[in-house]
Formats: C-alpha cells, structure tokens, sequence
C-alpha cells in the first residue's frame, strides 16, 4: 500500500512541476499565430537581451508570431543552419555572416543591435599593459579560427607572444599574472573580478576590427519569398532592443531563469556594459540597429587582408537595410 | 618488373578503382545538386587545397605525429606495466581494474581544463590527453593475455616446480604478445584522435601547431575544403600509425610465438 502512495505522490508533484515548467497557456485567440525559430550563437545572455524582451514582453506576439527561441553554446552552426534553411533566423556576428557568403551560404543580416563588437583582450592590471600594441612576452588564450585574432596578427606584432587556444576557462588567467585571454567585455571581466583578480580590459575595436554583432539574420529566399514575416520580426526585434536598454529587469529574470548559469548580478553588469556597445557616441534609440554600407565595406576590405574572403565579394549583398528604415523610431 | 606488378597488382587495383569510384560519385552528386560548398566541396577543390596548403598540412600533420606516437608509446609501456601487476594477484585485479575502466569513461573534454591547469599548455599536456584516450584497450588486452593461459599448461610448469616469475617470462609473456599487438592496432588509431583532441585544448595556435588547430581554423572560416583535406590528414596518418604498428606486430609475433596464425 505504501509504495503505492509515493509512487501516486511521485507521479503527482511529476505532474505539477511539469505544468510549472511549461510556457503559460496561449490565450485563446482566433488568430493563427505564425510559428518562427530564432537560434542563439552562445548560451543566452546580456548580448541576447533584446530578443528575450521581444519575446517577454509579448511583441512578438503582438506581430503575430510565436517565436521559440533556441539558445546555442561552443560550436553551434548557425550560419550553416540558416543558410540550409533549417531554422529561419538566426543570431550571429558581422565577419561570419561575409565569411559564410564567401563560402555559398545565402545568409543576410537585417539588424546590428551591437553596434560596437564586444570582443577584448583581457590582462592583469598589474602586468602594466594599456594597449594592444604592447601585449608581449606572455601567453594570450584566443579562440583558434576567428577572423579578429588574424587581423590583430596583422597589426601588432606580439612579440614572444604564445598563443593558445581558449577553451572557455578563466582558471589560468585566475592563477597567472603574465597571462592574457579573449572575452566579452561584459562577460569574462565581471566573471574575474567577481574571483579577486583586476583584469584590464583592451577592445579589439581600437585597432579597428569591429564588426557588428548579435546581428539578426536569415536566409536570403525569406527575404524575397516572406518580406512580410521578416518586417514583422525586426520590428519586434528592434522594440525588444530599445526595451531591453531601458528597462532590463524582467527580461534578465526571463533569462537566468532558461540559464542559471547567468546570475542576476552578471546580467546586471552585462546590460550595463552593453548600453555604449548599441548606443555609441550618443546616438539616439531611434537609431538602433541601423548598419551602414561603410561598415560593412570596412570588415570586408579587413577580412579580405586576411585572406578569408575572395576579392570580388560584394559586402553590399551581406546586409538588409530597408526592414529597419522601414520603421519610425520609437 | 612483371613479376612485381603481378605480385602486387591484385592488392593494389582494386582499392584505387573503389576509391576513383567513389571521387568521381562525389563529384556528380556535388555538381547536379548543386551543393554549396559549405556544405560539401569539390573533390577538386579538396585536391587544389591540398597544393595550396602543402607545407601547411605536411607540418601540422608531422606535429600530430609526433604528440601521437609519443602518446602510443607511453601507453604501450604504461599499459603493458599495468596488465602485468593486474595479472599478478586476482585481488590487486579486483581492486584497480574499475578505475582503469574510469580511464575509458571519463570525458575528455571534462578534463581537458585540468590537464592544462596541471601541464601547462603545449606538447607534453598533448601527450597525457593522448595517453588517457590510448592506453585502456593495451591494458585489458594485456591482461587478459596474461590472465587467460590454458590450465593444462599451467599445470605443467607447476608440476615441474617453475617460480612465479619463470612462469610470466617463459609462459604468461608469450602468451600475451598477440593480445598486446591486437591493444596497439587499437590503440595507435585512439592516438591519433587523443592527439587531435588534445590540440583543441592545449595546443599552440602559433607555432608548432598540430591538425587538431587546422580543424579549428577550417571550421571558423567555413572551409570545408581545408576542413576535408585536415581530415584526409589525420586519416592518412591514423593508417601510417596502424600499418607500421601492424608491421611490427608481425615480427614480434614471429620471434615471440611458435604460432603465427593469431596475426
């Protein structure tokens, strides 16, 4: 009879929590809403925000569209999985988006809501260094195959540099003073602090290397089969954006709570920082997201230095604008 | 000359018919499709990177090698040291075995960090990671060729009052020798992937740089033709490694055994 009664207890609570876990029962509306996929490149954070607000304050909704957002993490193909059409949008920076055109992928960027690449170099305070151009004598973790490391290649010299690949760890950078690693400036910093260090922080943006990111994207067929569903999707996208600046709280309980990893206080710190990286140089909220040709003409001719984009690629094609202008500020 | 072509003709031909068999597949089901080559490449555009990047792939590949041979070897020896104290009493055997098992299960990528924290990065941490990818099939091989000898055999070194070290040296060793070539043939190819897997983690990206970096640069560009070409690589060294650990094999079967129809 007991283990009946468990089994019974078990089964119940099994029950609730589930009904918990799941999403809030869809209003009844007669409405068919239409079902759109959006992927994440990483795991979902700050640089994520503005979509989670599209999505938690209902824009998305009032567009339309039930839109499942799928968070990603280390080595997730996104600009393979939109240019095989097997999700419809997807989030992703500026150089993949040309290096994947390069390579036949039809993937088009619709809105920049980073305006400023978040990518640094982060050092001790101790170690003296201030600038790119005086990273020497060390080790630098750095992802292998991304675009911004073989441009810094290019510009300083790292003398007696050793470069290793990251793998997503701070313990060694935690332990060694002549240690240097890539980061999210408003990721890896706060996470460094928060462990006792004082790590100083060198935007690879200084050098010039700045490609948009968290970029909106799709297929190039959406664009021309379903303009209408696209607009529909920045235009909730870009609200999210502007909400998110102004008013992140809710959406950042949204997101620690689809990752516990991300806590409050980092998600705090993290839209912080990324405040200056959407809205540079007083550039006002009505102007989010916008990209301009000169950008994008700029990454190209950077990635072309490189020798991972051919010549005659035309960084033109790589964007969308009119989705964007299409709509009056708010 | 006639007699060498008739020799070594029926070996030969019909694996480069298969394999001309299957570029010229390739290449129509890539061309009709009309696959982006993203997705797939040309098997013409594998071969002009394969020119293009010859220096390259030839020194990452030569790098691989080095951190795999060196690995395989290490777990040849560390391996073989094992099974013979595993062999030695069936209570030590009890007592270590789940933890050589422990070797087989853990998830690389979960250590990885602590191999790097411990070693430091660059070649000699590329070498454990190899060494805990390659030395498990040499240490159960090795036992159980240890282990397994026939009883009436055993009996008779017993009846004649042989030592429990005559009896390893003159009846368990060679009774082992198959068992450990069979280990290594599977060990030498888990070493070349330990290696690779190893320079994710703990390899440099500047210098001395391995395939393992290649798979990472090609993937980051969406280069799947140099992606192709790093894993002809990495294959074409995993068959070196297997056929020279094969070869000698061969010759430690035949100086070590009365019978060579194990190999």
């Amino acid at each position: 009879m007991v283990p009946l009664k468990y089994l019974l207890s078990i089964l119940l609570l099994t029950v609730g929590l589930v009904g918990c876990g799941s999403a809030p029962e869809p209003s009844p509306s007669s409405r068919e809403l239409t079902k759109v996929t959006l992927a994440l490149n990483w795991f979902p954070e700050a640089e994520h925000g503005g979509y989670y607000a599209a999505l938690v304050n209902g824009y998305f909704k009032e567009e339309g569209l039930d839109v499942e957002i799928q968070p990603g993490g280390p080595g997730v193909p996104i600009i393979q999985n939109v240019a095989t059409k097997r999700v419809m949008f997807g989030v992703a920076n500026a150089d993949q988006v040309l290096v994947g055109r390069n390579e036949q992928a039809d993937v088009v960027a619709l809105l920049a809501p980073l305006q400023m690449s978040p990518r640094c170099i982060m050092v001790h305070k101790g170690s003296g260094i201030r600038r790119l151009e005086d990273l020497k004598d060390m080790t630098l973790a750095a992802g292998s195959g991304k675009a911004y490391l073989e441009y810094l290649k290019t510009q300083v010299t790292l003398e007696n540099v050793k470069l290793v690949p990251y793998a997503g760890s701070s313990a060694l950078f935690l332990k060694d003073e002549n240690f240097a690693q890539q980061g999210y400036v408003f990721s890896e910093p706060f996470v460094a602090r928060r462990e006792g260090a004082d790590p100083h922080v060198l935007m690879v943006s200084e050098i010039g290397f700045n490609p948009y990111t968290s970029l909106l994207v799709t297929h190039g067929d959406t664009i021309s089969a379903q303009e209408e569903l696209v607009a529909k999707v920045v235009r909730a996208s870009r609200r999210g954006w502007q909400d998110y600046l102004a008013n992140p709280r809710t959406v950042n309980a949204y997101i620690h709570e689809v990752n516990p990893e991300m806590d409050m206080e980092s998600l705090r710190f993290g839209v912080e920082a990324i405040q200056p990286l959407c809205l540079p140089e007083n550039m006002p909220p009505n102007e989010l997201g916008v990209m301009s040709l000169e950008r994008w003409q700029a990454l190209s001719n950077q990635l072309k230095e490189i020798d991972w984009l051919d010549a005659q690629l035309d960084p033109a094609t790589a964007f969308e604008s009119r989705f964007i202008e299409a709509v009056p500020g708010s | 000359m006639k007699h060498w072509f008739q020799q070594i003709g029926p070996i030969m031909i019909p694996p480069v018919i298969f394999f001309a068999v299957v570029l010229l597949a390739w290449h129509l089901v890539v061309d009709i499709n009309e696959i982006e080559s993203f997705l797939v490449p040309l098997p013409g555009e594998v071969w002009q990177v394969v020119q293009e990047k010859s220096v390259e792939l030839s020194r990452a590949t030569w790098n691989t090698a080095l951190a795999a041979v060196s690995g395989f070897m290490l777990s040849v020896v560390i391996g073989t040291f094992t099974a013979f104290v595993f062999s030695q009493s069936i209570l030590v055997r009890r007592s270590l075995y789940p933890y050589a098992i422990f070797l087989q299960t853990v998830p690389i990528v979960a250590i990885a960090p602590l191999v790097i924290n411990w070693f430091g990065n660059g070649f000699q941490s590329i070498v454990v990671v190899t060494v805990v990818i390659s030395l498990f099939p040499v240490i159960t091989s090795v036992t159980v060729g240890l282990t397994s000898v026939d009883r009436g055999l055993r009996d008779l070194f017993e009846m004649n009052r042989a030592s429990r070290w005559q009896t390893l040296l003159k009846l368990r060793m060679p009774h082992a020798v198959p068992y450990l070539v069979t280990g290594a043939r599977t060990s030498s190819g888990l070493a070349v992937v330990g290696a690779i897997v190893g320079e994710f983690f703990a390899g440099y990206a500047s210098d001395h740089y391995g395939l393992g970096y290649l798979v990472l640069q090609s993937s980051g560009q969406l280069r799947t033709d140099l992606l192709f070409a790093t894993i002809i690589s990495s294959a074409l060294l995993g068959v070196m490694m297997f056929a020279l650990v094969t070869w000698v094999g061969y010759q430690l079967l035949a100086r070590w055994t009365y019978a060579q129809e194990q190999a």
